[in-house]
């Protein structure tokens, strides 16, 4: 008889225990998804507009830096201490380009010497048959010419030219690499920098240096008069048609993100409030015991208070947590980069997911301490 | 009975059963807006990404870039060989993606003289009515490719045979404002023009220090009555791919199959291909700045946006479903005292999936209507334009709510089953 009776209260108090359990764990898996969702979001609206402008600099160069005056050419030394004035994490590619007019059998051809590396940062829409000149007797060809003069990989071209002390010089070259770019380029003979500088015998001198910069177009605009200023010998243009373009379509994305953010985070919010709402109002009963046995409404009021305030610190800490994996996955998978998040953020979810915990539970709490516990306890 | 029971069950926890029904409508809400804008974003971005202008450059076939690139050594004359017929435009309109092609204008160049200095004259379509021999008549020119020339004065037309748009530096150079007058000697003719500064625009590019005018007035001064030397086209097109790629390589390369798949598309190289199907004297270039970069962001954006539209459907997903476990958990009593009264495990299960299902059916109703206004909502502060709601989400929603309210009442129901009614009569 004892036994038996002993066996029915560990398994009321242990089914009791199971209950609790399972709405402890509905509230806390509510506020986490509510916290996860609030802490993944913001951070992506923080970090996503940044790392879209980075995928904006497909479009290539916004700065290019030209001589100013009657010169030809800049001093690439000034070049660089100019590029220096750009914190280096901004700074996407440095191109310098010069020119050269050439012959190869008899017709007239642009020779062009850049920095293939830096092209490939600068102007990344380059579509290359082949591959990038690499040794000094290796040049590029654009698509038209090798249309025109009917050459193709692999094929030699001979060029002749002058240099700027007037020697005439006639080489052969190997071509590796077709390039199609549907604007001028198709035109013209790429070669590496420093072969055309040899052939030039001039030194760290270009004609035109191409910039790719992430950065607004008030800081590009704020960069080109600082250069204006400090160096008088090269004249910077913003490139209007890419800044203008780029400004107009980012403003529209990071628009359409924070919208979405909001529709999502408000939508969100009020589907953990509801959740929290549910959990306690079925606790009316409770609450009517309680007043019955003699507790004032503020202490019941505390009470809750303390747990939602409990749930909501718990739900908040798991929340962003799994919302940092998640903004992690979404910039790993779009752009392919970590995602940059700022500390003060997991502060700032925890204490909101309390704001929306105490919220919602105290209001059924303030409803259900002032009816009569008598009412309350009968079941209606 | 069971009618009768269900109903009660619903009408007496109002509250409680308003509760559900409200999250389950945000639940839907949410994801039919994210849907919404998702299988929408792909189209508005590519609207967007006009901005950038012409992705497509038709010119003459013969077109010989050496003269193209030394145009300064004939006695400062632009005088390319080869020339398009301007009546040839209207077929840019009737090719198989004739609705993708989103603007194209018409450029003729001439140097003329301004006060004895040579000046680059281009003649084109600025905002041309065209009436397309398929019926169709649009508005194409210049002016809506430019989207980034900031243009001072009134706006021009085509039918101003007396205006000019004058770039910024030249306007500087030669002292001029908006109203002002000028006269253009042709080279070749030595015709006298006198034209008025209809506007004055910055360009921040080589179109700076040009004019540009009607395109008979150029043609006139060119003395190439019906020609134009090249065409700027826009397109919408589909982010490039392998088959793509190979395919604008050489599209002999393609099998059958593929041939069709790749003619059938949107990508640049099968509308580049289809203009020059139906011009044939003509080379049609992709523009690889535009055309690439366009591909890149499209692609990221869009995935951006399914992945968030994957994590608001998990988390709706989780929400409905808590607050459905919450809501069978809490009447555990009501339960029990069916089971005592003699209600077989099926039975109550049964009474419990009807009413989550009505509660659901109603708050999915609601919550797709919600859904759509959040659509236009960002449709309209976005991007400017509605979101075409697709039918297709219906059934999504549908079905993602019926099988999470179902996935919801799973642990209820196992734990209903195993339910002593004794024990939750007892109390705790």
């Amino acid at each position: 008889m004892l036994n038996k009776n002993r066996l029915f209260i560990t398994k009321t108090l242990l089914s009791s225990l199971i209950r609790r359990r399972s709405r402890i764990l509905v509230a806390l898996l509510g506020t986490a998804i509510g916290a996860t969702v609030l802490f993944g979001m913001v951070t992506l609206c923080y970090d996503i507009p940044r790392q879209m402008g980075k995928a904006f600099r497909s479009y290539g160069a916004n700065i290019i830096f030209m001589p100013a005056g009657s010169h030809a050419t800049i001093d690439l030394n000034l070049v660089n201490a100019a590029t220096d004035l750009i914190p280096s994490t901004q700074r996407i590619g440095v191109t310098p380009f010069r020119y050269l007019a050439v012959r190869s059998n008899v017709v007239p051809y642009t020779l062009v010497g850049t920095d293939f590396q830096q092209i490939t940062k600068t102007s990344p829409y380059w579509l290359i048959e082949g591959q990038f000149p690499s040794q000094d007797n290796e040049i590029m060809i654009g698509i038209d010419v090798a249309n025109y003069a009917h050459l193709s990989i692999g094929d030699i071209m001979p060029i002749a030219g002058k240099s700027r002390q007037n020697d005439n010089f006639d080489q052969i070259f190997k071509i590796v690499g077709i390039v199609k770019t549907g604007k001028t380029e198709d035109s013209f003979i790429f070669v590496n920098f420093t072969k055309l500088e040899s052939l030039l015998q001039e030194q760290n001198q270009a004609e035109v240096i191409e910039l790719s910069i992430s950065a607004p177009k008030e800081e590009l605009q704020n960069y080109i008069a600082k250069v204006k200023l400090n160096f008088p010998s090269i004249e910077p243009h913003l490139i209007k048609w890419v800044t203008q373009s780029e400004t107009q379509v980012l403003g529209k994305l990071s628009s359409l993100l924070y919208l979405v953010t909001s529709v999502v985070l408000i939508l969100t919010m009020i589907c953990v409030a509801t959740t929290m709402m549910t959990v306690v109002i079925e606790r009316r009963k409770e609450i009517g015991l309680k007043k019955a046995l003699g507790a004032e409404n503020r202490r019941i009021a505390k009470e809750f208070l303390a747990e939602s305030l409990f749930l909501g610190f718990i739900g908040g800490l798991i929340g962003s947590l799994f919302g940092l994996l998640f903004a992690q996955v979404i910039s790993r998978e779009v752009f392919g980069s970590s995602i940059v998040f700022e500390f003060y953020l997991i502060p700032f979810t925890i204490l909101i997911s309390m704001l929306v915990t105490v919220v919602a539970c105290l209001m059924p709490v303030k409803q259900a301490v002032e009816v009569e516990p008598a009412l309350v306890l009968r079941g209606e | 009975m069971f009618g009768k029971m269900l109903l009660r069950v619903l009408t007496r926890q109002k509250k409680k059963s308003l509760l559900i029904v409200l999250t389950v409508a945000l639940g839907v809400s949410l994801a039919t807006s994210m849907l919404n804008v998702m299988f929408d974003v792909g189209d508005k971005v590519n609207q967007e990404l006009k901005a950038y202008g012409a992705n497509l450059n038709i010119v003459p076939k013969g077109a010989s870039f050496v003269s193209d690139m030394y145009q300064i050594d004939d006695n400062n004359q632009a005088t390319p060989s080869q020339f398009i017929q301007e009546d040839e435009l209207v077929k840019i309109k009737m090719i198989f993606w004739a609705y993708n092609i989103v603007d194209f204008a018409p450029y003729l160049s001439v140097t003329a003289n301004i006060d004895d200095k040579p000046v680059k004259i281009v003649g084109t379509w600025f905002d041309k009515h065209l009436i397309i021999p398929t019926g169709d008549e649009i508005d194409t020119g210049m002016l809506a490719m430019k989207s980034w020339w900031q243009i001072d004065g009134s706006k021009m037309v085509d039918d101003n045979l007396h205006g000019a748009m004058m770039g910024e530096t030249l306007a500087k150079k030669l002292n001029l404002k908006i109203g002002d007058e000028f006269t253009i000697v042709a080279p070749k003719t030595q015709q006298i023009i006198t034209l008025t500064v209809n506007n004055i625009f910055h360009s921040g590019g080589i179109e700076d220090s040009e004019i540009y005018v009607s395109l008979p007035i150029a043609q006139k001064l060119a003395d190439k009555v019906g020609l134009v030397e090249r065409i700027e086209v826009s397109a919408l097109t589909t982010p490039e791919n392998e088959l793509a790629r190979r395919a604008a390589q050489d599209p002999n390369s393609l099998s059958r199959n593929e041939w069709d798949v790749w003619y059938c598309t949107a990508y640049i190289s099968s509308i580049a291909y289809q203009l020059e199907e139906v011009m044939p004297s003509v080379r049609v270039k992709a523009i690889m700045q535009v055309a690439e970069s366009e591909g890149a962001i499209l692609q990221k954006t869009q995935l951006l946006m399914i992945l968030l539209t994957i994590l608001s459907l998990v988390c709706s997903a989780l929400a409905i479903s808590n607050l459905v476990t919450a809501n069978v958990i809490e009447r555990s009593a009501e339960i029990g005292l069916l089971k005592a009264l003699g209600a077989s495990n099926s039975a109550v299960a049964m009474l419990i999936i009807c009413e989550i299902l009505i509660i659901g059916f109603i708050g999915g109703v609601i919550g797709y209507f919600i859904g759509v206004g959040f659509a236009q909502i960002i449709g309209y502060t976005v991007f400017g334009s509605t979101i075409e709601p697709k039918i297709l989400i219906i059934p999504l929603v549908g079905l993602m709510v019926l099988f999470i309210t179902l996935l919801g009442s799973v642990p209820a129901l196992r734990m209903m089953i195993f339910l002593k009614p004794i024990d939750v009569l007892h109390g705790r």
